[in-house]
């Protein structure tokens, strides 16, 4: 039984490329013409970075881009993002191709020539504004991809749409935004969408190097809270009150045993953190309520269900066992990013081929959370990391994203450029089902 | 408002209800204390090398038969399996005072170069064991022969009867006995005639020698013994997620119980304690087992308090079970109650006690978490309880050791002093009878 399940196996693994030979020389031959513009391009938008929902300048920029290629353009979609759609007038499929465009409120620490000086009012507080996710080279990757597509559109077949979505570090409190607010705006309909590809660029992943994982790859992020009410007394008598300091301390440990011993790990990961807890207001006195939040992440659909409601199982009852109750509010953040696995088979010779055999790994899931996951919750989508850690630095040190320090190597652009135009050729030509 | 007059006035009639000592009676009493104090310590030898475990006080309870016998009195026994109560009528009227000591040893092997150290051998629960008088029960007997056979010398002044309640089994009896001052109870050893009040004292190797202490309400704690069993769900040791881990939720609520005593009771009225002695679980360190068990001893000194304890656990472990999927039973076994000094009575006798050893020397102390099963005289006629100091003069208290051990030992000095005590208490209470009974 096994055995066949192996063999069913291998036969995946023997697909090939499906678009024409030539086709792909002339493709990588083209996509390394267009590397010194991508350079370009993002340190255009490296040096102008603009925070999540105000990619106002950035928008306009790609929008007039993608008119001059000749695309029907549509902007604004999603406040400031721009979808393009590339018709190549034959048959075939519909192909989504994603990049996002905003950056992050961090100040840039380093010297190069491009980096941002860019300042704003970020709740309440003056930040540099920096591309420090690596969301200026998604956004460069995509516009080459698209320029030399738009060259090609003779051969190609089927439609390809090239979304630019903004806010996908999440829109300001108070305000829609990202993926979830572009499929809201129907970037997935008119042509519908068959298939959507993406990916990210990573600061320590080694230079020219792919990664990826069939199923979850990056995990759902929920967040959730829990109010202990319990009874107000002196400090000195927690006999006349119901003690919620105590009781959340136990809460605390009660959800850890939500992973350690109620999760099937081997399936895939689960995190519980309380990153929060707040009670009380003076040492002497027991007080009425205590508040705790904290992020949820999951890596599979089932799992995410579960622990919710083991969340809210757990805390009640603990609260209960002492006397007091316990309110629970789960808000559902980003789904999990889900590479659907039978179509992470048929991709794998397509990133192969962008990175080489040997430089193509499966790797474990992460527990960040990324929005392109709204996308693959619709259809069926590929979600993949491109290696962009300069030669020589140990990628244990490399700056993590998100912080001052981050820096990519552009020299891992070229890898993107050629996995997004395989995946998209690859796909377009295979067979219908 | 009216609480605090009624107390008030009830405190104030306390303090005035002294005891009333016949002095004449009281001197010659302290006298042939003094003079009884070498056979004392040879009774008090006797039981010490020849022990005997609970409900198994055979040779014991027949020689104080004989005993008591020998000193004319009514004698009944066996009682209560083993035990023996002797009835001393006074020559003039007056209440029914009962004098109670016990008589059992425990599974102790005595380590001790004494002559008379004991070289007993028994069995208990399938094992070979010494068997040693470690908490002091001898000196108890000793000390009620003592006081019976001065009391049967001077029966012609006494005011009253007087019950000596030799009672066996107060460590325990064995698993599917019954034993102890419940059943010397339930036997009637306090009716025919009715007793009206009971004392009874402890020698205490951790109190110095020549002090008594006591306290008024609750000396000694309740005991009741505790069973909870997690029933989760077995599964392979590597794959918790198909178990309901009943260790981990075992833990949880060993913890949880633990915030009983400290934040939901109220802990200055009086203290409590909840142990968990015995957790098992499992029998392999790669199988989650299906169920815990749970074992602890609950200590109180308030019967309210005792209650809620007792709701609390069921509460905290039953909703801590559910809050992983598991379910929780909860079994409280109530054994001895709160050994609980009548106030009132308590006042009143106070300054026999301090006549004893001195104002200074007879001290009100804090409670202990142990248990006696006095207790169950007490729930039914006003008792005094108090511990008599029996700490080698000689040794140091910090070297001093606990009752229940190996070593433990008491200076001999203490017997003649508790014999005082129960003669003073007796013939002082007796003086008074012509008071309101308490309660």
């Amino acid at each position: 039984m096994k055995l066949t399940a192996i063999l069913f196996f291998a036969t995946v693994l023997s697909v090939q490329a499906q678009v024409p030979a030539k086709l792909q020389t002339k493709l990588d031959a083209q996509a390394n013409e267009v590397e010194s513009k991508v350079i370009e391009w993002r340190r255009h938008f490296h040096q102008y970075p603009e925070l999540s929902n105000r990619e106002t300048k950035t928008g306009e920029y790609i929008a007039a881009y993608l008119k001059s290629l000749g695309l029907e353009v549509q902007h604004p979609v999603a406040k400031t993002g721009v979808v393009a759609i590339l018709r190549t007038g034959k048959q075939g499929p519909v192909i989504g191709l994603r990049a996002d465009i905003d950056a992050l409120p961090v100040t840039e620490r380093n010297s190069l020539p491009f980096a941002s000086k860019e300042k704003v009012i970020y709740n309440g507080q003056e930040t540099g504004v920096m591309h420090a996710c690596g969301h200026d080279s998604h956004t460069a990757i995509l516009m080459g991809v698209a320029t030399v597509l738009v060259k090609n559109k003779a051969e190609l077949k089927g439609t390809i749409k090239f979304f630019f979505q903004p806010a996908e570090e999440g829109a300001p409190v108070g305000e829609e935004g990202g993926a979830a607010l572009m499929i809201k705006e129907g970037v997935l309909e008119n042509p519908k969408v068959d298939v959507v590809f993406g990916m990210h660029i990573s600061s320590m992943t080694p230079l020219g190097m792919i990664t990826y994982r069939p199923g979850g790859l990056l995990a759902a992020s929920d967040t959730y809270s829990i109010t202990v009410h319990g009874r107000q007394a002196h400090g000195s008598a927690p006999w006349m009150g119901v003690d919620p300091i105590v009781i959340s301390a136990q809460i605390i440990n009660g959800l850890q045993t939500i992973i350690s011993r109620q999760s099937e790990l081997t399936k895939e990961a689960a995190v519980i953190t309380v990153g929060r807890i707040q009670s009380g207001i003076r040492e002497n006195i027991i007080p009425e309520e205590a508040f705790m939040a904290g992020t949820i992440r999951t890596l599979d659909t089932d799992m995410q269900e579960k622990i919710h409601e083991k969340i809210k199982l757990t805390a009640t009852k603990i609260a209960e066992s002492a006397g007091a109750t316990a309110d629970v509010v789960i808000r559902r953040g980003y789904p999990v990013t889900y590479n659907d696995p039978a179509l992470t088979e048929k991709m794998a010779p397509s990133l192969e081929r962008a990175a080489g055999k040997e430089k193509t790994l499966r790797i474990h899931a992460s527990t960040g959370a990324e929005d392109f996951s709204f996308f693959q919750q619709k259809v069926p989508g590929l979600f993949f990391f491109v290696g962009a850690l300069p030669p020589g630095q140990d990628p244990a040190k490399a700056p993590s994203h998100h912080t001052p320090d981050f820096m990519i190597d552009e020299k891992g652009f070229i890898t993107g450029i050629k996995a997004m135009l395989n995946v998209t050729t690859d796909y377009m030509f295979m067979p219908a089902k | 408002m009216k609480k605090i007059t009624l107390s008030l006035f009830l405190l104030m009639q306390g303090f005035m209800i002294r005891a009333q000592s016949n002095q004449p009676l009281q001197s010659k009493l302290d006298q042939q204390a003094k003079e009884i104090e070498p056979k004392l310590i040879e009774w008090r030898r006797y039981f010490h090398a020849n022990p005997e475990l609970s409900n198994r006080e055979t040779k014991t309870g027949a020689r104080i038969a004989e005993q008591l016998r020998a000193l004319g009195m009514e004698v009944q026994y066996p009682v209560a399996k083993t035990g023996v109560v002797g009835i001393l009528k006074g020559g003039k009227p007056g209440p029914v005072v009962g004098l109670r000591a016990d008589i059992d040893a425990l599974p102790v092997t005595e380590r001790n170069s004494l002559p008379y150290a004991s070289k007993v051998k028994d069995s208990f629960n399938g094992m070979e064991t010494g068997v040693m008088h470690a908490c002091g029960h001898d000196g108890h007997m000793s000390i009620l022969l003592g006081v019976a056979e001065i009391l049967s010398k001077n029966r012609n002044e006494l005011k009253g009867t007087v019950k000596f309640i030799f009672q066996p089994a107060e460590e325990g009896a064995p698993p599917g006995e019954e034993g102890g001052a419940y059943l010397m109870i339930k036997e009637g050893v306090l009716e025919n005639p009715k007793v009206d009040v009971m004392f009874g004292l402890h020698l205490q190797s951790l109190v110095p020698l020549g002090t008594l202490a006591y306290k008024p309400e609750g000396l000694m704690a309740a005991v009741d013994n505790v069973n909870i069993m997690v029933i989760g769900r077995g599964a392979h040791g590597a794959t918790p997620w198909d178990s309901i881990d009943p260790i981990v939720i075992g833990s949880q609520i060993v913890l949880g119980l633990q915030t009983i005593v400290s934040r939901q009771t109220e802990l200055t009225k009086a203290a409590a304690v909840i142990t968990i002695g015995s957790m098992h679980a499992g029998i392999r360190r790669n199988i989650i087992p299906e169920t815990a068990t749970l074992e602890g001893t609950i200590r109180t000194f308030d019967a309210d308090m005792q209650q809620k304890v007792h709701d609390k656990i069921r509460t905290t472990a039953v909703n801590i079970a559910q809050s992983s999927g598991a379910t929780a039973e909860v079994e409280i076994v109530k054994l001895y109650p709160v050994t609980f000094n009548d106030p009132l009575l308590t006042r009143k006798m106070a300054p026999s006690l301090e006549r004893v050893v001195g104002k200074e020397n007879a001290k009100v102390v804090a409670p202990v978490t142990m248990a006696e099963d006095f207790s169950f005289f007490q729930q039914k006629v006003p008792g005094l309880f108090f511990f008599v100091g029996a700490y080698p003069a000689n040794m140091k208290l910090t070297a001093q050791p606990t009752h229940h051990t190996a070593d433990f030992m008491i200076d001999e000095g203490c017997l003649v002093i508790g014999v005082r005590s129960l003669l003073a208490l007796t013939t002082d209470y007796m003086n008074q009878t012509q008071l309101p009974k308490t309660k």
